[in-house]
């Protein structure tokens, strides 16, 4: 039987989007199938991309669920990130048009999605009025170190909120948020990385959900640098846009959390830093003049101390690295330089910071790891009033 | 004799003065033509400037993913830039009218030379701003970029796409000038063809890192997931 249209459906009380993260249509079918057999009590829509390969037929689906096929949720590996955004859209898009109280995005590699997923970040839209839930995976040291070492501690920082996954991918969304970032006077390029800022700074109620492992498949990014500026040129934006609000928040206060949080072993393999080590040196003999106009004169020396010392002693301090991201945000909105180039010319800095961290926690526990987390986002939270100062005065002398 | 020379003398300073009274009124319409567009252009650049910031220019330019018209941007804003050019297109436009008038009045064929030549140097200066831009950008884009991929001679490499650059600019710059048209397309060739070989040999030996790294590529990132750690 042929799927209907979101024309032909009039309402539904929730919207699901899976945004697949490859071209493979029977983890699709497989995930469609898994999530149908939630049960809810609830009318769903579930959004996914049109099933070519196999019989090209989705599951059969209960009578309060109406599968939609859209092709905007197709992937397309030559435009990944803006596929991302189109998808994303798409699935809000069609939320609005169905007038749902609710919308999940499930966008993590759907080879992990349990039927839990849907339950975890539907539930506490529907039934506890929380207006964002944000997901928490399986932590492991050595994983999604762009969300440990400038996302997760930075928006913790500035916001005052204890985010895990600010980025997501995988989101619940409720109708009263999914307006107000739609409604905004000026059209948003990258709406779902000012989700999490745009509720807490509305005061909207929000949460975290724990859906246990996470496997995100291998963007196909030209390098780190790209990834890096593509992820945190939105996010700097946003410091930009809710400045007025941050300047405000202190500390940090925990969140709402629903699910078991895991731990996962990080692998036995041998680390191997060297060729991080070596990004930083080859940095710091050549990109000087570029951080130059980026950097105050005191971290310079700082990096150049650094560079200086033997591998097995290698070690950037917290209190650097923060400086370090608190200067590439301000950098930002001062464009001092393209702000492209900008932030690429932090990969090498990054990467030393990846290992110096590495090589401390090379055999520490998942709890040890969690441990050395909670001191980097405290060395954030208390070098903010740095931020604040230059912020507001960024002309004012800094050695 | 000295008749003679008092003639002489007086029908050359009559001259002098004929010809510099017969400039005035050019003069008197180049300052009025550089003055009124000063008005305009002040008028101009207030009422655009008003414009641009009720449609939130700066903003919307970002959303259409144009950034890098921001840095050269003075304070950094895009609006400002768009206000200052149309303002300084109109002085040029009423500099340009009234050199005009002054080139009606003049008739020596030396000062028309001079004329004719003045949009050549216009042209060649423009030509050097835009190419020192465009090399300096292009050299920090590349030097980035080369010591992200981990090129032990990125430094080399980007100062060699900046006198690439500088050099084509300079090449054009001339060509404008009428100097050495034949010497400097000779120059030319021979100084981007050295510069282009000098990098190669330089580049040579280290090039099959570049080149096994361009083809790997797609292995690399497959192995990404391999490694213990993962940045995303």
């Amino acid at each position: 039987m042929a799927e209907p249209g979101v024309e032909q459906i009039e309402s539904a009380d929730a919207v699901i989007g899976l945004v697949p993260a490859g071209r493979d249509n029977h983890s699709v079918e497989k995930t469609i199938a898994h999530i149908l057999e939630t049960s809810v009590p609830i009318r769903i829509a579930l959004l996914h991309p049109p099933l070519s390969g196999g019989n090209g037929q989705p599951p059969t689906a209960p009578p309060n669920w109406q599968l939609i096929a859209s092709p905007q949720l197709a992937f397309d590996p030559s435009a990944l990130a803006q596929s991302l955004g189109d998808s994303f859209r798409a699935t809000f898009e069609t939320a609005q048009k169905l007038h749902s109280r609710a919308c999940a995005l499930v966008a993590s590699d759907l080879s992990t999605t349990t039927v839990d997923w849907v339950s975890l970040l539907l539930q506490p839209v529907v039934e506890e009025q929380f207006d964002l839930v944000t997901p928490c995976y399986a932590r492991q040291a050595f994983e999604g170190m762009i969300n440990r070492a400038i996302v997760y501690p930075l928006v913790r920082a500035l916001y005052g909120m204890r985010i895990r996954n600010p980025l997501g991918p995988d989101f619940g969304v409720s109708s009263r948020l999914l307006e107000r970032v739609f409604s905004a006077p000026h059209a948003r390029p990258h709406a779902l990385p000012s989700l999490a800022a745009e509720a807490v700074t509305s005061g909207m109620p929000l949460c975290q959900a724990h859906l246990g492992p996470r496997n995100y498949a291998a963007p196909d990014w030209t390098n780190l640098s790209s990834l890096l500026a593509r992820l945190l040129g939105p996010l700097f934006l946003d410091v930009e846009r809710y400045a007025a609000h941050w300047q405000r928040a202190r500390g940090s206060q925990p969140i709402r959390e629903f699910g078991q949080p895991m731990y996962v072993e990080a692998p036995q393999s041998t680390l191997d830093v060297s060729r991080l080590i070596d990004s930083f040196h080859l940095g710091t003999r050549n990109l000087l003049e570029i951080w130059g106009m980026i950097l105050p004169p005191s971290t310079l020396v700082e990096l150049r101390r650094m560079a200086r010392t033997a591998a097995a002693q290698f070690r950037m301090p917290d209190v650097v690295w923060a400086h370090v991201v608190y200067d590439f945000a301000l950098a930002h909105r001062l464009r001092t330089i393209s702000r492209e180039q900008m932030l690429r010319a932090l990969t090498p800095i990054y990467l030393g910071w990846v290992a110096s961290y590495a090589l401390e926690l090379e055999h520490a526990s998942p709890e040890a790891a969690e441990q050395r987390l909670e001191r980097l986002c405290v060395v954030y939270e208390e070098t903010k009033a740095y931020f604040v100062s230059r912020w507001r005065w960024p002309d004012r002398f800094n050695p | 004799m000295w008749e003679q020379v008092r003639q002489t003398l007086y029908q050359s300073t009559v001259g002098a003065v004929s010809r510099l009274a017969s400039l005035l009124p050019g003069l008197l319409a180049l300052l009025v033509a550089v003055l009124c567009s000063l008005v305009l252009a002040w008028l101009a650049a207030a009422i655009l400037r008003r414009v641009l910031a009720s449609i939130h220019f700066d903003e919307r330019l970002e959303g259409w993913g144009v950034t890098g018209l921001a840095e050269y941007s003075p304070q950094h804003t895009p609006s400002l830039l768009v206000t200052r050019v149309v303002a300084w297109a109109i002085v040029l436009a009423g500099v340009v009218l009234g050199l005009g008038a002054v080139e009606a009045t003049v008739t020596s064929d030396l000062t028309l030379r001079l004329f004719d030549y003045l949009p050549n140097v216009a042209a060649a200066i423009v030509v050097f701003i835009v190419g020192a831009i465009v090399a300096r950008y292009l050299a920090r884009t590349v030097l980035i970029e080369s010591v992200n991929m981990n090129l032990h001679y990125a430094r080399l490499l980007s100062l060699g796409v900046k006198w690439l650059v500088m050099v084509c600019t300079i090449a054009m710059a001339l060509d404008h000038l009428q100097i050495g048209s034949g010497i400097v397309h000779l120059a030319f060739g021979i100084l981007f063809g050295g510069i282009v070989l000098a990098l190669a040999l330089a580049v040579g030996l280290g090039s099959k890192e570049l080149v096994s790294r361009s083809l790997g590529r797609e292995s690399r990132f497959s192995a990404d997931t391999e490694e213990p750690i993962r940045h995303i």
